[in-house]
């Protein structure tokens, strides 16, 4: 691991100081070569699961969603390198050098097999992101990137808090996960209470959810679309991962219950949040954001409901991976055509960019869950889940709110495709390789709806045992 | 030796709740960064001696000084001295602080855990709810950057309790600081003021639904 983070971080700042397009195109090779290696060598399982000390591990879960980071970060820098195309080469190596930076704090954050650790690699995320976000130096750029770095800090200092907390319970001995689980079954339940509700606040400005949502939608709105197809999953599974674990941490305490319940709110106010919004915006990256906010919402719920549903919330998330990728590679493509992101004045997209609107379209079926789409899988499986558990307040408002949105989702979408155009045409017209290339994703999730590999079921199956 | 440090803390974050001028914040965060290096001093003498050594160079250095230097540049750039619209009265914002300081000693009292000091966690989660109550009762970006590093020195506080056994985690909050910190005072101190011309939260309002 240590291996791997020195190779990543030497070749991204190899970005920095490079001089030309080619020259930066061949060190983002470069960097994507030893990702792919990184990965091969889990994919074998030829390194030893605990690395550096026990500060790390190739595990399942980091696997599985390193997978994932690897694909959708080799195309976010694919599609930036025709998105970027008229920047100067200096905003562009600061650009890519982010990129790469970004992509490894996240790895760094999944294989992280410490409390601290962990922290510390979310932490390192802010820093990048906010350099993403700032890309473009104009003043809502610079108001998004003040935002995200003034309330992800103030967020990750809380969840810091809460860490101190869990290591004060642990009685001072090491931040390992397992180290950890071991001991907080005796600690005091109000103060493991206040260290999950810190977490929690903490961590949700990563996942996108309930109550720090609002800065990962202001990202995601004022970073180029490739960033914020990175953002809006990698960084997003990076911060469910983290609750994730510290959700495991609990599963053997007496406040497991509550925390659920923490949870199954926090999921039920994202959801609810990310339905009315989705209504309310009047720009497409917002849009795709305030559904991201929606989606955590449900995998959260997965995670409140427990049972089943907890496999449920990692099918959810993976899934949710592939199809949000697409739809923000997808809107780069928009942007090239229309240059902006209005929803109220886009239209005739079908007649303009054909495999672009096919993709969009078929992105909202898959996102409000109809068959075939992967997302429909989890989101039975959870009504199911709540069903069974008799909580059927939870099973109406659930219902409820995802009709709003799929509602939403379809005026939307619709309008985008068919609705007379009133902006004018960006000259630099359309770029159908992307397009075609974004729709990739969305097909391995339409796949994934209709098939799920055994190893798939297996891994996920590991991840969601408590 | 601790306790007369630990409460003078208090005071300063009682203080922080009341006062308007922006040379006040400062000076208190000045204050509150020797009264941290001076707590390091006394509740981590047992760790290595290098490690001591760089933990209380680092709190003074940085909290005692560089931040309250970069407080007093941002104050003299800006030409803003004192909380002109506040979001409530200073009464309010006492209410609020001492609301949050009895919330903060009945948790402390309800934990009763011997894990960790309860001194140490009771002000630490004091010094949390007062930075929020900061963020959220003033509407000047300054105040909300004070609130910020409030939190900071509460989240400092706490890591020297438990540091003892762990001084990894000292270093880690210690990372915390110097990137969040600088890098947030020096982006207001560049970029916000000379880009957007904000010194009030309710100006940045160009990102929105």
């Amino acid at each position: 691991m240590i291996i791997y983070l020195l190779a990543s971080i030497l070749v991204a700042a190899a970005a920095f100081v490079v001089r030309g397009r080619r020259t930066l195109y061949a060190v983002g090779a470069l960097f994507y070569a030893v990702q792919l290696a990184l990965l091969t060598v889990l994919c074998c399982g030829a390194a030893p699961q605990s690395q550096a000390g026990g500060l790390f591990v190739f595990d399942a879960p980091g696997t599985l969603f390193y997978g994932l980071l690897t694909l959708v970060s080799i195309y976010a820098f694919h599609h930036s390198e025709a998105y970027l195309k008229a920047s100067d080469i200096g905003h562009l190596r600061t650009y890519s050098g982010l990129m790469m930076l970004l992509t490894t704090a996240i790895a760094g954050a999944y294989f992280a097999d410490n409390l601290a650790v962990t922290w510390i690699f979310l932490e390192a995320t802010t820093l990048c992101s906010a350099g993403l976000i700032y890309y473009r130096r104009t003043a809502p750029a610079l108001e998004a990137a003040w935002k995200y770095l003034f309330v992800c800090s103030t967020g990750i200092a809380m969840a810091y808090l809460g860490i101190l907390l869990l290591a004060g319970a642990s009685h001072g001995g090491s931040l390992g996960y397992a180290a950890v689980g071991a001991a907080l079954p005796g600690a005091n339940p109000l103060y493991l209470k206040i260290a999950f509700l810190l977490i929690l606040t903490g961590y949700s400005c990563k996942m996108e959810l309930f109550p720090l949502y609002t800065v990962g939608v202001d990202a995601n709105f004022a970073a180029p679309a490739p960033a914020s197809a990175l953002i809006s999953t990698g960084l997003v599974n990076a911060g469910f991962l983290a609750i994730l674990r510290v959700y495991k941490l609990y599963a053997a305490t007496e406040v497991f219950p509550w925390v659920r319940g923490v949870l199954l709110a926090a999921g039920v106010l994202s959801l609810g949040v990310g339905a009315l919004f989705l209504r309310r915006t009047n720009n497409y990256k917002r849009f795709l954001s305030y559904s991201t906010v929606e989606n955590m919402g449900i995998a959260a719920i997965g995670l409140g409901i427990g049972g089943a549903g907890v496999w449920a919330a990692v099918f959810h998330v993976v899934c949710h991976t592939l199809v949000k990728s697409s739809l923000f590679l997808q809107m780069g493509v928009v942007r090239q055509v229309y240059d902006g992101y209005r929803i109220n004045r886009l239209g005739d997209y079908m007649r303009i960019n054909r495999v672009g609107a096919v993709g969009l379209m078929a992105g909202m079926v898959a996102l409000v869950a109809f068959p075939p789409s992967p997302l429909f899988v989890s989101e039975l499986m959870i009504l199911s889940e709540a069903a069974a558990t008799e909580r059927w307040w939870l099973l109406a408002l659930l219902l409820l709110l995802t009709c709003i949105v799929i509602y939403s989702f379809c005026s939307r979408m619709i309008r985008l495709c068919y609705q007379p155009n009133q902006d004018q045409l960006h000259p630099s017209g359309v770029d159908r390789a992307l397009s075609w290339s974004a729709l990739s994703l969305l097909v391995a999730a339409l796949v994934i709806g209709f098939w799920q590999p055994a190893l798939l079921q297996r891994i996920i199956t590991e991840i969601a045992t408590l | 030796m601790i306790l007369p440090l630990i409460l003078l803390y208090v005071i300063s974050l009682v203080y922080l709740a009341i006062t308007e001028r922006f040379r006040n914040f400062a000076s208190i965060m000045a204050l509150q960064g020797w009264l941290l290096f001076l707590v390091a001093l006394v509740r981590l003498h047992a760790i290595h001696p290098a490690e001591l050594a760089f933990i209380a160079c680092e709190t003074l250095l940085f909290k005692g000084v560089l931040v309250p230097a970069l407080l007093f540049a941002v104050i003299r750039k800006t030409g803003i001295s004192r909380v002109r619209t506040s979001g409530s009265s200073q009464f309010r914002s006492l209410l609020l602080s001492f609301a949050a300081l009895v919330v903060s000693v009945s948790v402390t009292y309800l934990v009763a855990d011997a894990s960790a000091d309860r001194l140490f966690f009771g002000v630490a989660l004091y010094a949390l709810l007062s930075g929020l109550v900061l963020i959220v009762m003033r509407t000047r970006i300054f105040s909300h950057m004070v609130g910020f590093l409030t939190i900071e020195n509460g989240v400092f506080l706490f890591s020297t309790a438990i540091g003892v056994e762990m001084p990894l985690l000292i270093n880690a909050a210690i990372l915390l600081d110097i990137l969040m910190s600088v890098l947030m005072l020096g982006l207001f101190f560049t970029k916000i003021d000379r880009t957007i011309h904000a010194i009030d939260a309710d100006s940045l309002t160009r990102v929105k639904d």
